[in-house]
């Protein structure tokens, strides 16, 4: 597999602080992977998304997308291969409707109207907001901004796909919605997704899991092995996830050796209930 | 205001122009002819525009006082020779009635024609007109895509601001403070607590939206495409045929 980031011992810290935000990480990503960064706030989460679309500059270390070494030169290339989706919905609207607010990033290419018209009607339809084009921001829930949000990421067709808890601000069905989408999105194309998050169930749809405290990667692992950790997944700000904690208290009459996924624990329930 | 007529579909760059226009020549209408052509001729417009009469109506009512002080002033203050009616330095003529008119009629055509821009034009239009206007002004280095930016990311977070106005003014309510109690002072008084927060609030959002619109590729204007483009058609090449024939009436009904 191909490294589509590469970050080499990187030190960062915020103007006037003395503490490192960042403390020496190094750390690859593979294509199409999907990474989890999870961590307390202010473990460095979003300082490292940041670093990795240039938006800040590192101390020292360096950092590759796609092979290529980011530097002032070089960084807008690597932004139009890396698309952010932020925490608020409202504070990431750039249009006045919908489908100028898709076009942002198309119109910074310089990109001609035509095919700006097609991508912008192809990138609503990837994330099913295609009626809603003509809408204003403000008329839509906040799950249907975070999906145009996507819209907009997707129509410069990047490679990474970077979820600054996307979801932390969303209903529960908006959240369902929007992370299904980008799971839809990586099978249906060469896709890599970072995503920062606090949310258990979304940890658990990735490949590989990360955990960073005070700007240091403490835990690169799956998330499987991760939730195994039980009692010390609070030192790292998680909670256990609720599978696990059902499968404890029932140690007795099913077999728990450790994290069950929701598809393990309905099994072994029903294996249960055909039991008695 | 959504809707659908001639007036609509025009171009937002004539309906802005010709609305200053308009305003302009008013000002050129010197008696009664002159007056009530204006007066059919906007009326007309709102017929066309198809939009109900009762928004114009409401667009009075925020310069109702103005229109007031200002109509009382021309009618009891013009000096005449031949008073109607007299008191103190107070004085009621013909001559001043007749003024008085004038004004009050200035003041409903231009706020009729000013309310018909904004009712069939979105503000993003009108940014967009205002930037296509201002074009011929890069050749001094002036940025206008930045300047349009601007205002339409201005118009764009005006919503925002006002639901973070309620926010924190509930808030401030939560913790006691009477916003509608109190004297004027009081009252403005009042309001300081929420403008600190709405600043500090401001510029994060301000922030947050630099830092998005940084990481979508957004350089410094250049270079950029435009996604919504206006359309000039026959349509508007007549409207301005029309405002050229509504000028030279107005020529010819004025009195010199």
């Amino acid at each position: 597999m191909t490294n589509i980031i590469s970050i080499k011992d990187v030190y960062y810290k915020y103007p006037g602080s003395e503490v490192y935000a960042i403390n020496g990480i190094s750390l690859d990503i593979q294509k199409n992977q999907w990474l989890s960064i999870v961590g307390k706030n202010g473990s460095g989460k979003t300082t490292l998304t940041r670093l990795i679309d240039g938006l800040e500059e590192s101390e020292s270390g360096s950092i590759a997308i796609d092979g290529v070494i980011s530097d002032e030169q070089t960084i807008w290339e690597a932004r139009k291969k890396i698309g952010i989706v932020f925490q608020n919905p409202d504070h990431q609207f750039v249009g006045a409707t919908v489908e100028d607010d898709v076009a942002f990033g198309l119109e910074n290419q310089g990109m001609p109207r035509e095919q700006m018209v097609e991508s912008v009607d192809r990138a609503l339809a990837m994330v099913d907001m295609q009626d809603y084009k003509k809408r204003d921001p403000q008329s839509l829930s906040g799950g249907q901004k975070q999906r145009v949000a996507i819209a907009g990421v997707l129509a410069i067709q990047p490679q990474i796909i970077i979820m600054d808890e996307s979801t932390s601000m969303l209903d529960p069905d908006g959240r369902k919605t929007v992370i299904n989408l980008i799971e839809e999105l990586r099978s249906k194309q060469d896709l890599t997704v970072i995503s920062i998050t606090h949310d258990i169930e979304e940890t658990q749809l990735s490949d590989r899991i990360i955990v960073l405290n005070s700007g240091k990667v403490v835990k690169d692992t799956t998330p499987a092995e991760l939730y195994n950790l039980r009692g010390q997944l609070q030192e790292y700000g998680l909670e256990e996830p609720f599978t696990n904690l059902v499968a404890e208290n029932l140690t007795d009459v099913i077999d728990f050796k450790g994290y069950i996924d929701e598809k393990g624990l309905i099994d072994q329930l029903c294996k249960l209930n055909s039991n008695t | 205001m959504p809707g659908d007529s001639l007036i609509y579909r025009l171009d937002p760059r004539v309906k802005f122009l010709i609305t200053f226009y308009f305003i302009g020549i008013v000002f050129l209408a010197n008696n009664v002819a002159s007056y009530a052509f204006l007066m059919v001729f906007v009326l007309f417009a709102v017929l066309v525009s198809k939009v109900n009469f009762i928004f114009f109506i409401k667009g009075l009512r925020p310069m109702f006082w103005l229109i007031l002080f200002t109509v009382v002033l021309q009618a009891f203050f013009t000096p005449s020779n031949h008073p109607i009616w007299h008191w103190s330095f107070l004085t009621l003529s013909k001559e001043g009635l007749v003024i008085a008119t004038y004004i009050f009629m200035r003041f409903i055509l231009i706020i009729f024609i000013s309310t018909l821009l904004t009712l069939t034009t979105t503000p993003i239009e009108i940014s967009d007109s205002i930037e296509s206007i201002l074009k011929p002004l890069r050749v001094i280095k002036f940025p206008v895509t930045q300047v349009a930016l601007m205002l339409s990311i201005a118009l764009r977070f005006v919503p925002l601001l006002i639901d973070e106005t309620t926010k924190i003014m509930d808030a401030q309510r939560a913790r006691g403070v009477d916003f509608g109690e109190g004297g004027l002072i009081k009252r403005i008084k009042a309001f300081v607590p929420i403008l600190i927060p709405l600043f500090v609030s401001s510029f994060s959002i301000a922030y947050d939206l630099a830092i998005a619109m940084e990481s979508r590729g957004y350089k410094d204007g250049q270079g950029r495409s435009k996604y919504r483009v206006l359309q000039w058609s026959m349509r508007d090449n007549w409207t301005i045929v029309f405002m050229a024939g509504v000028t030279i009436i107005l020529l010819f009904l004025r009195s010199y």
